[in-house]
């Protein structure tokens, strides 16, 4: 007999990849930047949730990886390791949400100087943009 | 082994952090008041400082033989931080910070003060950090973070003259594109640590060969599927950092409308760090043990024979002498890729010293270049007509760089062009030698249109005066004596430090057995 928590462990697989690949289409295919960096996101987000997903454990009785006492006995360390969340992902996830706070944030002021200097957001006409000026130049 | 208790078994964490802390200093002594030339002083003592870490290590890593290590808050592995230096690490980070000294100084005598210089300075410091961390590393992870932090501050660096509407542009597509390479690395090692259960590169490379290590065990029983994703996507990532086909589309653009030491900086130094972790992985990680090990040679002989050829024949469209270079930098890394795919020592350690002789010739072209377009205030390749006639400093120096890149012998490129040679010739992969010898011919004949429009003919603008010329004439004139040095001390140096990195490199036993030494000091659980 399949859980239903097993059920909707995988089914979260299926949903991040679906997730993973409109972010990416979103990255390639949208022309505005802001549109471009929401789907960034997107992505980045998909990966954590997936790292999350990773160490979790689809059990009845599964606990935080945090150990509830300072002296742990014998029986409490091995209920623990049988039980606990796996805690490297989420320190993983950690350190990728910080990063993509800095990335984001940068490519914002990128977009914010884009946007005054060519007065477009669009990708698209930002490059027409300079490429009329480099034959120009020429 | 190094004794834990040595003065160098720090070495490989002091010379992470003194960039990195100076990088924190920097704007705290902006704010305190220090002026211009106190921050540039400040950037230039801390990259001495770092050198000189560096060059201890390499010479530390030289004579000990095996890798030197060190627990990050004393953790052992795989439970820690693990930086694990082997010659070739310590080799490329004595590369970098010796390099970086000298764009530091290049950028006090030719950066203009905008009263925002001191950022310029951190970043440079925030570069130099992370691709230190990169070459030093032991953990995958942290290779991850090491990577986004050289990464970042690059974007940044390119958009640093905030007005240019070229350099906004070309770093915005450096930084969307280069931000979802990343996210591809991160869930590369999400894969990796799902499918293997650690992400120490050398408990990685102990799960795929099989052997059990304390604490990890053997890892998952099937790790086919999620390996090969890994793979894949780690393989993106690195491939998009190094500007390898089909990835190398945001260099041109991105190393061309930079400021001039910046250019230097990532075309000489940036793109090493995803070659060294492409090679790292490939001969480490992997280490030839499992079926993708067995491929990913060919895929690196096929992706760099691309660039060279493309790099190659696009150098002769370029109006722009800027993006000349840029495209001779993807020409080059196409040839270094080549070499690594060869998985011969000779192969790996003829491009290992293609990697060094390129990085220092590309920085002095970038550098020499970069003056002479402050001379006419123009990239184009037709408003420099006979800049180097109207001022000869500037035109013996694009002479020599232009020169030693178009492999003129004996300069230094010439020598490991020819170990290069050599060692596809020995393996016997004549697709190889076809490729390089095409791009090396298109490349030769752009690299001497360069020269001949340069330093030939008649001057056709009026010159400025170049500013700051005690620091930037000092420089190139280091970098000469570095490239014709490189090339005449070539037999010395080639058996004495690029065979022995060659050779630790495609070995990865050692490597195994500094890990190894730490991680038994853990208990293996059992529930």
């Amino acid at each position: 007999m399949v859980s239903v928590a097993y059920v909707i462990y995988v089914a979260s697989f299926i949903t991040l990849a679906c997730t993973a690949a409109v972010g990416v289409y979103g990255v390639l295919a949208k022309r505005n930047i802001i549109k471009k960096i929401i789907a960034l996101t997107i992505v980045g987000d998909t990966a954590n949730t997936f790292a999350i997903l990773l160490g979790f454990r689809v059990s009845a009785n599964v606990m935080p990886p945090v150990l509830p006492s300072l002296n742990p006995s014998k029986e409490l360390l091995t209920r623990f390791a049988g039980a606990a969340v796996d805690p490297v992902p989420q320190a993983l996830v950690i350190t990728a949400i910080v990063i993509n706070l800095a990335i984001t944030a940068f490519l914002l002021f990128l977009a914010v100087r884009i946007y005054s200097l060519y007065g477009t957001l669009d990708y698209g006409k930002v490059i027409r943009v300079r490429r009329g000026e480099l034959d120009g130049e020429g | 082994m190094v004794d834990p208790a040595a003065p160098e078994a720090v070495l490989p964490a002091l010379a992470v952090l003194t960039p990195a802390v100076t990088a924190f200093a920097l704007p705290l002594a902006h704010i305190a008041g220090l002026g211009r030339r106190g921050v540039e002083a400040l950037a230039l003592l801390s990259s001495i400082i770092t050198g000189f870490f560096s060059v201890k290590l390499l010479a530390a890593a030289l004579s000990d033989g095996t890798p030197l290590t060190y627990c990050f808050g004393g953790w052992p592995p795989p439970l820690g931080i693990f930086y694990e230096v082997d010659v070739t690490g310590a080799l490329l980070g004595c590369l970098t910070a010796c390099l970086m000294f000298l764009i530091v100084l290049f950028s006090v005598g030719y950066m203009e003060d905008d009263g925002r210089l001191y950022l310029y300075y951190t970043l440079l410091m925030v570069v130099e950090a992370g691709m230190l961390g990169c070459f030093y590393t032991g953990d995958f992870f942290n290779l991850f973070v090491m990577i986004e932090v050289t990464a970042i501050s690059s974007y940044a660096l390119v958009s640093y003259l905030r007005s240019d509407r070229v350099a906004v542009a070309a770093s915005l597509k450096y930084a969307v594109y280069g931000a979802l390479a990343t996210t591809a690395y991160f869930a590369a090692t999400v894969f990796a640590y799902g499918s293997m259960g650690t992400l120490n590169m050398a408990d990685m490379h102990a799960k795929i060969a099989g052997i059990p290590t304390p604490l990890t065990g053997t890892g998952f029983a099937n790790v086919g599927l999620g390996l090969l994703v890994f793979v894949a996507l780690a393989l993106y990532a690195f491939t998009y950092k190094s500007a390898l086909f089909p990835n190398h589309f945001w260099l041109p653009e991105a190393h061309s409308s930079a400021p001039t030491p910046v250019s230097a900086l990532l075309s000489g130094l940036v793109v090493n760090v995803g070659i060294y972790a492409i090679v790292r992985f490939t001969y480490t990680v992997i280490g030839g043990a499992s079926a993708v090990g067995k491929y990913l040679p060919i895929a690196l002989l096929a992706t760099g024979a691309a660039s060279a050829v493309i790099g190659g024949l696009l150098m002769n469209l370029q109006r722009d002498v800027k993006r000349l270079i840029a495209y001779s930098t993807v020409m080059n890394l196409g040839f270094i890729a080549l070499g690594y795919g060869l998985s011969t020592d000779l192969g790996v350690a003829a491009a290992t010293y293609h990697l060094v002789t390129h990085a220092v010739a590309k920085a002095m072209l970038f550098m020499s270049a970069g003056l002479a377009i402050a001379c006419v205030g123009s990239r184009n390749l037709s408003d420099l007509e006979g800049v180097g006639r109207a001022s000869p400093f500037i035109g013996f120096m694009i002479g020599v760089s232009t020169l030693t890149l178009a492999g003129v012998p004996p300069l230094s490129v010439f020598m490991s062009e020819y170990a290069l040679i050599t060692a596809m010739v020995r393996a016997g992969n004549y697709f190889a030698l076809a490729a390089f010898l095409t791009a090396y011919v298109s490349g030769a004949v752009a690299y001497l249109k360069l020269l001949y429009v340069t330093c030939v003919k008649p001057p056709r603008k009026p010159r400025t005066e170049i500013r700051g010329r005690g620091a930037t004439y000092s420089v190139l004139t280091i970098l000469a004596v570095a490239c014709v040095a490189l090339g005449l001390l070539a037999p010395l140096i080639f058996r004495s430090v690029f065979m022995p990195a060659a050779h630790t490199l495609m070995n990865p036993s050692q490597y195994l057995k500094a890990f190894l030494h730490y991680a038994s000091t853990l208990t293996s659980y059992s529930p």
